[in-house]
């Protein structure tokens, strides 16, 4: 589910940013295509001036109303349809009948009936609605297993009991599916029909565009278009889960359906993917993120630089876990008795050497977009890249692997946090900041806490395969005392630079994660068991989370702020 | 409670021409005393379920009538336990034992009251929310047994209720529905394909023969109550009866496969 999830949002990305490229590099004419962070930027200018949000807000309101018009009545008729057969004759043949006939052509005959105005639209929309729900409804109730009909009848029902004990409810999936499908079709006609002689609405702001030739502005008109829909979307699917939890349940007993098998070369990809430890990429995302909004913050944002380093970045950390995975496993301390993540060549069944490899082509591949930042943003780039790349690999490899002398949390604790935050920063700002590095501090400490939980958990098996982490060298109390000083740091540092008024006041919403701070260090001081110590780990890795987002969202809106004063 | 009389009801159904009705049963009679246990069985298809969805009101006979005299008006005459319990899937357990109650107009409390009280009976305290797909068979048939015995009709009438559980589950329900029944001292008519089930639970097994349905035997089931649905298996009489009633079905069952075969 979640890895699919991930998937999903690849392929549009690879899209975007194939074109995002070709515009850089100049193949595509900007004036015709204008790259995806040109309409970005349209977009979000449009909708902070309110612009946009006003037409969104107009097309929303003609398509509730005609809904509203044109669904109610239609899932009554429906209903009506699928238990009375005499409905049925009487209403079926003339619904069928008009249902396929593309309802914008209605629209110049419901113009002359009703006129230019607001009523002419929404009839439209009413009119298509309602001949798709209605069909869908009639059809949905004559499935409903008559079982539950004849069960309802011998404990007494009358026909009107019928409707509203079994059939209405008995149907009620069906008629969502077919509200579904009506808030499709409304969405594709108020585009139509705002083409024609409207003055307000996302489809004669799309229009406007296309007579005004600012492609960027269409394009962000499609996207509002697209993000209504989805919010819209997103909405009858929340409503569905309320109304119909029966539906929502999956059934332990019925196997589910095998998951589909996509061809051979996209289940490498996955295997692959799923193997360089994806759940991971937060840890570099956030700092990376972090990074940017500062420097936005601070007065320079380029999307295309943020897009570049942020795959960068996961590039060299997806690099890392590979060589992590192949070193841990010839020096033999992954087992098939690890717990967790570690050991992707025992669960997955890689050759090892192949994961080498594969953490090669991480490295160089993020190595390149790395160069290509350094031709932007300066030699400091460079710097920090080599010095990543370094510590990266060496980290399991070598005879002095950072990992197995006790300094793993040290370095999780610069290259995860500070570097990687300075380094995203400097490539926004192309120079350095010493503030920058106060405020990457409380990223260091919470993912250097990810690994140091890690080893908490491992303690007693480090110890009896002699892998010397901090954990084993500090004992069970000192490795307590570590991890609490690593999650109260986190909270500690980010109150003194807000305080020494480095970082906004808004960035404290971080304080929401406090109280799963608190529970985790009560675990920690309680257990010694790596079975239970083994949510602590994860939840500390989405604290980390967690906590990064809050403190994102924290700088986003500081700079929101700052822009409307 | 209730006693029920039948008489020579008949049912003929349209068959695939107008021509040729299909005659479902014919002509059957029959007096059910007050409290009796009586089960039905028959070949496949000999109409033994047209039988009871006549007397559960949910078909008229073609021909002849049948009555339940009542004691209580205001009681329901009936309460119907269907095959694989016949649940609504949208309401959650104690939702679907109320709903007979629901139409009958019962008050809240008193709904409440009852389904508290037939969900303990039942063992089904802990599900009590949740749906009927999270349900095991088993568990599912509980509810079923549940929501007919809230309803309170006189007559239970029981459709093959146990016929799609294991062999473990099918006994324990039959010793809770023994047990259960001994209590609310109601009627009941089931109708099975097993033997055995007929024997463990009834005091008469009636039998009726190959399409057209006729009452060609019965036989009063010798065997007290209260009883163990369990340990009646082990007594050597038992297996005796079943053997007998078999004797007595196998005719029409072979006829019933020829039947099949001929259609076919």
């Amino acid at each position: 589910m979640n890895r699919n999830r991930w998937l999903n949002l690849l392929s549009p990305l690879l899209l975007l940013l194939l074109w995002e490229l070709a515009v850089q590099l100049g193949w595509l004419n900007r004036l015709f295509y204008p790259p995806p962070s040109e309409v970005l930027v349209t977009l979000w200018k449009n909708l902070t001036s309110g612009q946009l949000l006003y037409h969104m807000g107009m097309s929303l309101m003609r398509i509730m109303s005609g809904f509203l018009l044109g669904g109610i009545p239609a899932i009554a008729l429906g209903i009506l349809m699928g238990i009375n057969p005499i409905v049925r004759a009487l209403a079926h043949p003339l619904a069928a009948a008009i249902y396929p006939i593309p309802k914008i052509a209605l629209l110049p005959l419901v113009i002359v009936v009703l006129g230019l105005g607001e009523a002419s639209k929404i009839a439209t929309l009413a009119i298509s609605v309602f001949f798709l729900v209605v069909l869908n409804v009639a059809a949905s109730v004559l499935q409903v297993d008559p079982r539950h009909f004849e069960v309802a009848r011998s404990f007494g029902a009358q026909q009107r009991d019928l409707f509203w004990t079994v059939a209405l409810p008995a149907s009620l999936p069906g008629i969502f599916t077919s509200i579904k499908l009506g808030m499709g079709f409304a969405l594709t006609l108020i585009v139509g029909v705002e083409f024609v002689g409207a003055n307000e609405g996302i489809g004669w702001f799309i229009w406007r565009a296309y007579e005004l030739y600012a492609i960027d502005r269409m394009l962000a008109g499609l996207i509002a278009v697209a993000l209504m829909g989805w919010a819209l979307t997103t909405l009858l699917d929340e409503l569905e889960r309320r109304m119909l939890p029966w539906q929502m349940i999956r059934t332990p007993r019925t196997p589910r359906t095998a998951p589909k098998k996509g061809t051979h070369f996209m289940q490498t990809i996955l295997k692959w993917y799923r193997l360089s430890r994806p759940w991971s990429y937060t840890a570099a995302i956030i700092p990376v993120t972090l990074g940017t909004i500062v420097a936005a913050y601070h007065g320079a944002f380029s999307l295309w630089l943020f897009a570049l380093t942020l795959v960068g970045t996961v590039l060299l950390q997806a690099g890392t876990n590979f060589v992590n995975d192949y070193y841990d496993y010839v020096k033999g301390t992954d087992n098939h008795e690890s717990l967790g993540t570690g050991g992707g060549i025992f669960q997955g069944g890689v050759p090892p050497h192949h994961t080498l490899i594969a953490g090669m082509i991480c490295f160089v591949a993020g190595s390149l977009i790395g160069l290509y930042l350094v031709s932007v943003a300066g030699p400091m780039i460079l710097w920090i890249g080599i010095v990543a790349v370094l510590v990266g690999f060496f980290y399991t490899a070598g005879p002095f692997a950072l990992a197995y002398v006790g300094l793993g949390e040290v370095a999780v604790f610069i290259f995860m946090g500070p570097m990687i935050v300075i380094g995203a920063y400097y490539v926004q700002m192309q120079q350095l900041s010493l503030p920058v590095l106060l405020i990457s501090l409380p990223i260091g400490f919470l993912v250097a806490a990810i690994l140091h939980a890690n080893n908490l958990r491992d303690l007693d098996n480090d110890r009896k395969v002699g892998k010397r982490t901090l954990a084993t060298i500090l004992g069970r109390t000192g490795a307590n005392i570590e991890y609490y000083v690593l999650i109260i740091g986190t909270y500690l540092s980010l109150l003194v630079v807000v305080v020494m008024g480095i970082a906004p006041w808004v960035t404290l919403i971080t304080v929401l994660t406090v109280p799963t701070a608190f529970r985790l260090m009560r675990i920690v001081s309680a257990e010694t068991e790596p079975h239970a110590l083994q949510p602590v780990l994860r939840q500390t890795a989405k604290l980390h989370m967690q906590f990064g987002m809050l403190l994102v969202m924290g700088w986003l809106i500081a700079w929101m702020l700052e822009q409307v004063s | 409670m209730a006693t029920i009389t039948a008489e020579q009801l008949t049912m003929t159904y349209a068959g695939r021409n107008a021509h040729d009705p299909i005659m479902a049963l014919d002509g059957i009679s029959f007096r059910i005393a007050e409290g009796e246990l009586v089960s039905i069985v028959g070949p496949s298809g000999c109409g033994k379920t047209t039988l009871l969805r006549i007397l559960a009101g949910l078909e008229q006979p073609t021909r002849g009538h049948y009555q339940i005299s009542q004691r209580d008006p205001n009681r329901p005459p009936v309460a119907m336990v269907f095959q694989q319990a016949g649940l609504f899937p949208w309401l959650t357990v104690i939702q679907n034992i109320t709903y007979g109650l629901r139409l009958r107009g019962l008050a809240k409390a008193e709904q409440a009251a009852l389904a508290q009280h037939w969900l303990a009976a039942m063992s089904l305290e802990r599900f009590a929310h949740s749906y009927p797909v999270q349900l095991s068979g088993g568990m599912q048939q509980r509810v079923g047994l549940a929501r007919a015995f809230a309803y309170n009709g006189e007559v239970l009438l029981m459709d093959e209720p146990f016929g799609a559980l294991d062999a473990q589950t099918r006994l324990l329900l039959q010793q809770t529905l023994l047990e259960t029944v001994a209590q609310t001292g109601q009627t009941l008519v089931l109708v099975t394909h097993s033997i055995e089930e007929a024997l463990t639970l009834s005091d008469r097994v009636l039998m009726m023969s190959a399409r057209p349905g006729r009452l060609i035997d019965e036989l009063a089931v010798p065997f007290g109550r209260p009883r163990d649905a369990i340990t009646l298996r082990t007594e050597p009489a038992f297996s005796a009866l079943v053997a007998h009633i078999w004797g007595r079905l196998r005719a029409e069952i072979e006829q019933a496969r020829q039947a099949e075969l001929y259609a076919a």
